[in-house]
């Protein structure tokens, strides 16, 4: 299995995005993350499933030092972004996050317009010279968010008001419009119906063409559904990571395997 | 491990990232511009209260000691014969026994006398007589006593009277102070803790003012505020928690006890006046008043962090004991109202701890009156601890601004005393469900 | 002698208890079930003894004095009271009270220490009669629940019948206080307006509270305009919040986001320490410290300085609303739910940015809510400015001058000798009525504003 694993990241090397190496991560006592190493590669999306508790959506946080903001996380090991060290001291977690953008599992718009929710990243950043070109950005991001037709004539109205699947794709176009390359989704679906669900997935389906995306999920069908990579979390280690179609039809690992059907819960 | 170069190339969106990092140093920037703004703003809270506390510690601990003078008085027969007692010329006699240790004074003439004589407090001759009406034997003694000194020699001896000072803006003159320095030669100055601080009522004269009669007033107004709005305070909230329905009246009732929580002290002082003191003609200056007032003051503190007390048990409690049959009062009065009580007992000492710092209804109803006297009872006329820091800042003799910082620090002292009981009980008893 | 009752209803209450106990327990040991525990028979005995002969004694001691004086200063020979207003009544009514203590002074009339007499005997007969009264109902009320001792009487719920009634009596208690608040004001006021036109007391740019003492006197008729104590109030107030507001509000964004855990648990027990000095030691600071160093910092860069200003007055207040602003700041920030915080950063802002774009503007309603219930605060407090702003209402809005307040104005016309009869005791009822109307309003709406806020995040 080693072997297949090493061969296989020969091949895509050419378009790693992300590496992570021996990622430990510690809350408090609890060793939450053990010895983990992962390549998500570009313009793909992987998915990281697994148990309740198996701390996949912790590692996912690592990948943008979401997890600095947590006082008793530590984090140790290596993650590199483009090759560099994305824990390093000269690494500005701010500017990290610009490039590593995230969607999070209940939907959370700011209390301002829908046009304020988009243009927020634009403006800290600084991305956006003049008027016309925050709003030619707003625009693009809303298109990219798959919403710009249901909201275009209500710029202005609070992105509070609008519906629970139409504010996550509204969070997408928030994160899509700061320019990332990669977009961390932390079960985006898990809070929407079933239409909400099906049109957000369809999104990132799209998004696919232009970053690379890695989604935490815990639906097994919506891993099989949206991404070309996948990777089993159980207990803190990383179990099992290949393409998905191998991992739903021909698990190398007993707990994967026990786990897709549907024996771990 | 493999090496694991990107050979991704030039990130896609090179303008984006750069535009990023060329923002960082000024944004950087502005959040230590917020954090130190908002670090200067705790710093200056910090000042005022170090500022406000040494003020107070500055002026006020000179208040806890007194200058006295130790006298050998002779009491003559002559001037306090025995059929006359209680009257009797009990100054003369302190006069001549002070003129005796004062240098080159002729005390036969009249004004040197008295100026001499207003060495010692006007209270001088009252504890004289007071031993000699108690032991009328000691007439035609001499007996040693230690009595204060008024004001001005007691500010002198405390270096609150500046000797540099020109004569003519010094209220203690040249050859007073003389006198002063005479008696400090023959070791007959002392300055002993202020026992009168605690032991005296109120007194015109700043040497004899003491905060006896505040401390009963405000522990009888303490008292009558605690009886009535504990039960009071604790019955509604039980209720309004407990048993009341979900309708428009405890709605009304809650949105009611809300506001009463923030009505201005001052209207409160109003209402005791027209109503307890106007139209049931409960007497003025009466602790009792003051206590039905801060009562009603009070118990909207004492609801609300009994409702928070009771809330905070968690239902799993009362479902048991229901469960077991008991009735719902037996499951409120048997098991959730013992559970909540630290929290019930923390928020009634703070209620009782603003309570005693209020000033603005007593003052309406009258505590703020000259009484020399501690109240024997709650109806009898008194001032309160914080109503005697009104009078006293108020009062022109220099000698009551060290007595008024005083009476803070007594004031304070008190409130932090029931503070920390609140919260050793809130953390002794604090329970994790 | 007023204790006498009290232990008699103490007496009768345990007396009560007993015999119910007892006679419940005796049917219990005759081989009945009981309906209730023998100590509920004992409680509802005691409690119906309670409640009624407690309520009967205080009432008592309540109307006694008013009713007895009553009747005195009607006893009195005709004639004695022609020509006196209520003052000069008031005063002999004082008189003859401190005759019956046996504090005379001078020689006073014989009718007075007749009247002395009477009085004496009267409280005598109503001290007796009230014991005589107490012990009959108690008797009565023993019996009556003596006589209920059965084995199915439902001892329990009649117990928890009657305290379920006192705790609804406890319940409304809030409600009669605002009820007596209300009505006590509206009632002063309404006579207030008798002798002052409601328009001279909204619109009028004047107040002189000065009343002739007596009928000859030359005196100022006395102006009773509200706008130039409003105006004072104001004053004070803006300077306290532009004190208050911005140092409260950066602490709390400091505290909430910015301090290390340690700092945080020493400043916030502190800044609690600051909120709970009483406003007389604020105000005396005031006179003391801040009023002072004020004057000699205004006379070195030569500008005239009043002794009492508004600066010191409204400058000490602000202290005052220190911590109350940031706490209420930090609650309402930290009330913002922690997605919206994971949001912003997740985006790459700075925590500042984050607090300034994002947890400021969704924590504002909170906030403003808070400032307006310190608004309402600075209206409202007394000692400070009673201490530390002036006495005289001018039409000014100069912080350096010297200013008045409504609640100053209420203080001093109330202290000292009050009768309820003149414009100028009256005023400041109608002053009180305002300061009421007022700060309800303001409360109501932040109270509105704060619950709403809270609501939207639960």
């Amino acid at each position: 299995m080693n072997d297949m694993r090493q061969f296989e990241r020969d091949v895509k090397m050419t378009n790693t995005k992300i590496t992570a190496r021996s990622v430990n991560v510690h809350y408090g006592d609890t060793h939450a993350i053990k010895d983990v190493d992962v390549d998500i590669a570009d313009k793909t999306v992987t998915a990281f499933i697994g148990p309740s508790g198996c701390g996949k959506s912790t590692f996912l946080r690592c990948l943008n030092r979401m997890n600095d903001t947590i006082d008793i996380c530590r984090v140790t090991g290596l993650i590199n972004l483009d090759g560099k060290d994305i824990n390093h001291k000269s690494v500005d977690p701010v500017q990290l996050r610009a490039q590593v953008g995230m969607v999070f599992q209940k939907p959370n718009p700011f209390p301002k317009s829908i046009y304020d929710n988009i243009a927020y990243g634009p403006r800290i950043h600084g991305l956006a010279r003049s008027k016309a070109d925050l709003d030619v950005i707003v625009e693009k991001s809303l298109r990219r968010g798959a919403i710009w037709e249901e909201v275009k004539d209500r710029l202005d109205q609070p992105g509070t008001g609008l519906s629970g699947g139409q504010q996550q794709r509204l969070c997408i176009a928030r994160a899509v419009a700061t320019e990332p390359e990669v977009l961390l989704m932390d079960e985006p679906c898990s809070a929407l119906d079933p239409i909400a669900t099906a049109q957000v997935e369809e999104l990132i389906d799209e998004l696919r063409q232009e970053y690379s995306v890695v989604i935490v999920t815990h639906s097994m069908q919506q891993a099989a559904r949206v991404s070309q990579k996948t990777a089993f979390f159980h207990l803190g280690h990383l179990v099992e990571f290949n393409d998905t179609d191998q991992i739903f039809t021909n698990p190398q690992d007993s707990r994967t395997e026990s786990y897709i059907t549907g024996k771990i819960g | 491990m493999t090496d694991f170069t990107t050979g991704a190339g030039v990130p896609r969106n090179t303008t984006s990232t750069e535009l990023v990092a060329a923002s960082l140093k000024r944004r950087r920037r502005k959040q230590s511009r917020l954090q130190w703004i908002g670090l200067g703003a705790i710093s200056v809270a910090f000042l005022m209260l170090f500022i406000l506390v040494s003020s107070l510690i500055s002026t006020g601990w000179q208040a806890f000691t007194q200058t006295h003078v130790t006298l050998e008085v002779y009491v003559d027969p002559e001037e306090i014969p025995v059929d006359r007692l209680p009257r009797g010329g009990f100054d003369d006699a302190l006069a001549a026994s002070l003129g005796k240790m004062v240098p080159g004074v002729d005390m036969s003439d009249r004004k040197t006398a008295r100026a001499v004589e207003s060495i010692l407090s006007n209270g001088a001759q009252f504890s004289l007589r007071d031993m000699v009406v108690a032991d009328p034997d000691l007439i035609g003694q001499t007996i040693t006593m230690k009595v204060p000194v008024s004001d001005p020699y007691d500010q002198l001896n405390k270096g609150l009277i500046e000797r540099e000072t020109p004569e003519e803006n010094r209220r203690v003159k040249n050859n007073e102070i003389a006198w002063f320095d005479a008696l400090v030669a023959q070791g007959a100055i002392s300055k002993p803790f202020n026992l009168a601080l605690f032991k005296n009522a109120d007194s015109r004269f700043p040497e004899q003012a003491g905060l006896k009669g505040a401390l009963v007033g405000s522990f009888w107004a303490l008292l009558t505020c605690f009886l009535i709005a504990f039960p009071l305070g604790i019955g509604s909230a039980i209720y309004l928690e407990e048993f009341a329905p979900k309708n428009k009246l405890s709605d009304f009732i809650e949105v009611n006890i809300n506001n009463l929580a923030a009505v201005p002290s001052v209207v409160f002082g109003l209402l005791a006046l027209a109503v307890f003191i106007g139209w049931f003609g409960l007497p003025r200056s009466a602790p009792f008043v003051g206590g039905l007032t801060l009562a009603l003051m009070t118990m909207p503190t004492i609801i609300i962090a009994t409702r928070a007390a009771l809330k905070a048990v968690p239902p799993s409690i009362r479902e048991a004991a229901l469960g077991l049959g008991a009735s719902r009062q037996q499951v409120v009065f048997q098991h959730v109202l013992p559970l909540a009580m630290p929290g019930v007992l923390t928020g009634t000492i703070i209620g009782l701890a603003q309570a005693l710092g209020e000033t603005a209804p007593l003052l309406l109803i009258g505590m703020n009156a000259f009484i020399t006297s501690a109240a024997s009872s709650p109806f009898d006329s008194a001032t309160a601890l914080p109503t005697q820091i009104f009078i006293w800042a108020d009062s022109p003799e220099r000698g009551f601004v060290s007595r008024t910082s005083a009476a803070i620090l007594v004031l304070l002292g008190f409130l932090v005393i029931m503070n920390a009981i609140a919260i050793y009980l809130r953390q002794k008893f604090e329970r994790k469900w | 002698m007023t204790t006498l009752p009290f232990l008699l209803l103490i007496l009768a209450v345990i007396v009560g208890y007993v015999l119910n106990r007892v006679a419940a327990k005796t049917i219990r040991d005759g081989g009945n079930r009981l309906h209730s525990m023998t100590s509920y028979h004992g409680m509802f005995s005691a409690l119906l003894i309670l409640v009624p002969v407690l309520t009967f004694i205080l009432l008592w001691l309540v109307l006694r004095g008013p009713v007895i004086d009553g009747m005195v200063m009607g006893g009195l020979p005709d004639g004695v009271l022609v020509d006196l207003d209520s003052g000069g009544v008031q005063l002999v009514l004082a008189e003859i009270k401190s005759v019956s203590r046996g504090q005379v002074f001078g020689t006073p009339e014989d009718w007075k220490i007749a009247a002395a007499d009477r009085f004496v005997i009267l409280h005598q007969r109503a001290d007796w009669l009230l014991i005589a009264a107490v012990a009959a109902i108690s008797l009565l009320l023993m019996g009556f629940a003596r006589s209920r001792v059965t084995a199915d009487f439902r001892a329990r719920q009649g117990v928890e019948g009657i305290v379920s009634g006192l705790m609804i009596f406890c319940s409304t208690v809030a409600i009669f206080t605002t009820i007596g608040i209300i009505v006590s004001l509206t009632y002063e006021t309404f006579r207030f307006l008798e002798a002052v036109p409601l328009t001279d007391f909204l619109f009028g740019v004047n107040w002189e509270p000065q009343i002739p003492l007596r009928e000859d006197q030359i005196a100022a008729e006395g102006a009773f305009g509200w706008l130039p104590v409003f105006l004072g109030t104001i004053v004070i107030t803006v300077v306290a919040l532009v004190v208050a507001v911005p140092i409260g509000l950066f602490s709390a964004i400091y505290l909430n986001e910015f301090a290390p855990r340690k700092l945080r648990s020493v400043v916030k027990p502190v800044l609690e320490i600051l909120a709970g000095v009483p406003t007389v030691v604020y105000g005396f600071f005031a006179i003391l410290v801040v009023a002072p160093a004020i004057r000699s910092l205004g006379q070195s860069i030569g500008l005239d300085v009043a002794p009492n200003t508004a600066l010191a007055a409204g400058g000490v207040m602000g202290i005052m609303l220190i911590p109350f602003i940031s706490s209420f700041a930090d609650d309402a920030l930290s009330a913002v739910p922690q997605t919206l915080r994971d949001g912003a950063l997740g985006l790459g802002a700075t925590r500042g940015e984050m607090m300034t774009t994002v947890l400021f503007p969704a924590a504002l309603p909170g906030i403003v809510g808070g400032v307006l219930l310190a608004v309402s605060r600075a209206i409202g407090e007394t000692m400070i400015v009673v201490m530390a702003a002036g006495l005289i209402a001018k039409l000014t809005i100069n912080p350096l001058d010297s200013v008045t307040t409504v609640t100053v104005q209420i203080v001093t016309l109330l202290i000292g000798d009050t009768s309820f009869d003149n414009p100028k005791t009256l005023a400041a009822f109608a002053l009180g009525m305002m300061l009421f109307l007022v700060t309800l309003m303001i409360n109501i709406f932040a109270l509105r504003i704060v619950r709403k806020y809270r609501e939207a995040y639960d």
